[in-house]
């Protein structure tokens, strides 16, 4: 169980919709922390702006809600001036992907000794619903009325192409294999980056005919396949299903990290 | 030395212990300085992938409790301004040098300008004070440097270097003492709220890591730090604050020179011009000409101006086609010209003499 | 041990009724002072951790503590012969 004593009581219930991912991916985390055995006292939290980036101010500990696009940048100055401090990065689709690329695709290279955690919802969702890059073709959102028009990022191959140790994806349905995950990302030295694909039932989900929030978390778990049983598909030639998504470890390997704590 | 280099070194001597930047020219030996001497004085130099990531890194480092400075030009700055703001709002103690170039936009990258001295005052959106410090030799580099982070850390500001290519680029002898008085930021105390002020305006400073568990973010947040944008009342507070903190010790921040205080015709200068009409007073030694030579630009010191009794006009020759004379013009009632030069050239002695005889 | 819901915190999303391997929730009817659908304990006594964590010494399962959004679900001690129930907590 987390211990309640992680949450800024204070600031509880947050502000997060009726049944959104992101709460999940928090508890996710901090199961994660707890497993790690790491004290409140050298653990700090960064994130950008955006819905996933309001966690650090509900969690006790140090944190810094940094500008759109940005943490990772910051957590770099973090780590590296203090290499003793556990780093954990909460950021979003749009804050990592769109307005923050640049800066992601840096941290992987530099492979800096944290854990990235992304809420991936597919949308932008604090601002009300506008397409992200990483919003699936074809879907509705306030700024693609007539359906993305875009081919979307995926994330997590971006990570293992730019470099990162240790890359997983898996959803907010899948909440022990998270927090495995995390809990091993943390453990690897170098940038570990987790992706996890959430439900944003608001701002997606009402306007792409999954209006119930079980039925959005439905969807997630209906289209996640395993790495291995995706690369078994491919390998038969049997044909993979429209808009489905690997989940599982992508990557672990130890190329050389920086900032890690000697 | 050089300038930078003089930077660099007054950076060190003052504990910085971290650096994060960007090559751009004029201000690239900061780097290679740090780079260089950084790593063996304990502290991190790390090369960052574009200006905005590098304020960001400084402003990351800076929460772990270590002096942390950057080095940048105009179109850099420019990048900087989003996090600049987010170091203000944050009360981060940090040290941005700008060695301005001419501008705007890539402009002449080899030549000097002072085009930035509004933009560190006013260049993030919104309500913020900042402090400005104008070197106008090697020597000043080196102390100005040291003063920043002093100044840096006691009112958690951002505060700029503001030099050019001309001080940044010349080589002169430089003094460096065995060691450099620091102050650092007042700790924050037992039982104390972490953005609760004191009497001075400025929070105790608990960097990450001292048990505080300090949420910093760059909405409007409450005493605790908490986000708290809707009550336009704790908005209120927070940023009248982050601009009275300065601004209310604007005697206190103050820095600069006067010579011939019964003058009539008065020299209002900072940075390089400023040696221009030192040579001019050298040439014709004139009581009847002034000089007022500014070190720290913002807050603007108008009690400076005032320091001149008899004055019946103030000349003030600026690398840019007018900025800090805007802030002359509001304080005084006499006569005030402007005698801006752009192109990146100095301004020569003959000219000032010409626009001496002018208006005198 | 037993399973508390708390009502203060939680939004009515019905993420536990999706998840519970035993099915020990159902979505519920009625609204709440908060003007949430909470859901309701259905069949409490298949709830492996309520059975057996004080045996085990550690979390079972624990999925729905995981997966609420809201942070809602904990458990507590129990004492001997008390009704299970939805508890309610502000």
């Amino acid at each position: 169980m987390i211990a309640p004593d992680w949450f800024r009581d204070d600031r509880l219930p947050h502000i997060y919709c009726t049944g959104c991912g992101n709460g999940t991916i928090i508890n996710c985390t901090l199961a994660a922390v707890e497993e790690m055995g790491w004290e409140r006292d050298e653990t700090v939290f960064i994130s950008g702006i955006g819905c996933s980036s309001r966690a650090p101010g509900y969690i006790l500990t140090d944190s810094l809600h940094t500008t759109h696009g940005r943490a990772l940048a910051f957590a770099t100055g973090v780590k590296m001036a203090r290499p003793d401090f556990n780093v954990v990065v909460f950021t979003g689709d749009g804050d990592l992907a769109a307005i923050g690329g640049n800066h992601f695709i840096h941290a992987c290279r530099r492979n800096v000794d944290m854990t990235v955690v992304c809420m991936n919802n597919h949308i932008y969702g604090m601002t009300g619903g506008q397409g992200s890059p990483t919003t699936p073709p074809g879907a509705i959102s306030s700024t693609t009325p007539y359906g993305a028009s875009e081919p979307a990022f995926d994330l997590a191959e971006l990570a293992v192409a730019a470099g990162a140790n240790y890359v997983a994806r898996w959803t907010s349905y899948h909440v022990k294999e998270l927090t495995k995950a995390i809990t091993a990302g943390m453990q690897t030295p170098g940038l570990a980056f987790v992706e996890a694909r959430t439900q944003c039932p608001t701002n997606y989900g009402r306007h792409n005919k999954l209006r119930t929030v079980p039925a959005m978390v439905e969807h997630l778990r209906s289209h996640a396949i395993l790495v291995r049983k995706y690369e078994r598909m491919v390998a038969e030639g049997v044909p993979i299903p429209e808009g489905a998504f690997t989940v599982g470890e992508l990557v672990r390997r130890s190329r050389p990290a920086m900032g890690v704590r000697r | 030395m050089q300038g930078n280099a003089a930077c660099a070194e007054g950076a060190l001597a003052a504990g910085c212990k971290f650096f994060g930047g960007y090559p751009i020219t004029p201000s690239t030996e900061i780097a290679e300085t740090m780079a260089r001497k950084l790593p063996k004085a304990g502290g991190v130099f790390i090369s960052m992938e574009d200006e905005l990531a590098s304020i960001a890194a400084v402003i990351g480092a800076a929460w772990t409790g270590v002096r942390a400075m950057t080095a940048t030009s105009g179109p850099g700055f420019s990048l900087m301004m989003e996090n600049i703001g987010y170091a203000a709002m944050t009360e981060t103690p940090c040290v941005v040098v700008n060695i301005q170039r001419g501008g705007p936009s890539t402009g002449q990258p080899t030549r000097a300008a002072q085009g930035d001295m509004f933009q560190c005052r006013f260049g993030s959106h919104g309500d913020y004070s900042t402090i400005a410090l104008t070197p106008n030799s090697v020597q000043e580099m080196f102390d100005l440097t040291v003063k920043a982070f002093d100044l840096a850390d006691r009112f958690r500001v951002p505060t700029f270097l503001m030099s050019d290519e001309i001080v940044g680029h010349m080589r002169e002898r430089v003094t460096i003492p065995d060691t450099v008085e620091v102050e650092r930021s007042r700790p924050l105390a037992e039982g104390s709220l972490p953005f609760e002020a004191g009497a001075d305006g400025v929070p105790g400073f608990a960097p990450f890591g001292s048990g505080r568990s300090v949420h910093v973010t760059g909405l409007t947040h409450d005493e605790r730090g908490y986000p708290d944008t809707t009550d336009p009342a704790a908005h209120n507070r927070l940023v009248q604050r982050l601009v009275a903190k300065v601004e209310s010790a604007r005697r206190d921040i103050a820095d600069y020179e006067v010579t011939n205080l019964d003058a009539e015709t008065v020299f209002v200068t900072y940075g390089p011009p400023s040696r221009t009409v030192e040579q001019v007073m050298r040439d014709r030694p004139d009581d009847t000409i002034g000089h007022l030579r500014l070190r720290v630009v913002w807050p603007f010191p108008e009690f400076a101006l005032r320091e001149f009794p008899n004055a019946k006009v103030f000349l003030m020759p600026e690398l840019n086609m007018g900025q800090m004379v805007r802030e002359v013009e509001r304080h005084v009632d006499q006569p005030v010209v402007s005698l801006p030069k752009i192109g990146g050239e100095l301004h020569t002695p003959a000219e000032l003499v010409r626009a001496l005889e002018a208006h005198r | 041990m037993k399973l508390v819901i708390d009502e203060s915190r939680c939004k009515g999303c019905n993420l536990c009724v999706l998840v519970c391997p035993y099915k020990i929730f159902q979505e519920g009817t009625e609204l709440n002072s908060r003007g949430v659908v909470t859901p309701v304990l259905d069949r409490p006594e298949r709830c492996t951790n309520c059975r057996l964590q004080a045996l085990y010494g550690r979390m079972l399962c624990g999925v729905c503590h995981m997966i609420c959004p809201d942070q809602a679900i904990s458990w507590v001690e129990e004492r001997p012969f008390e009704p299970h129930k939805v508890e309610v907590e502000f």
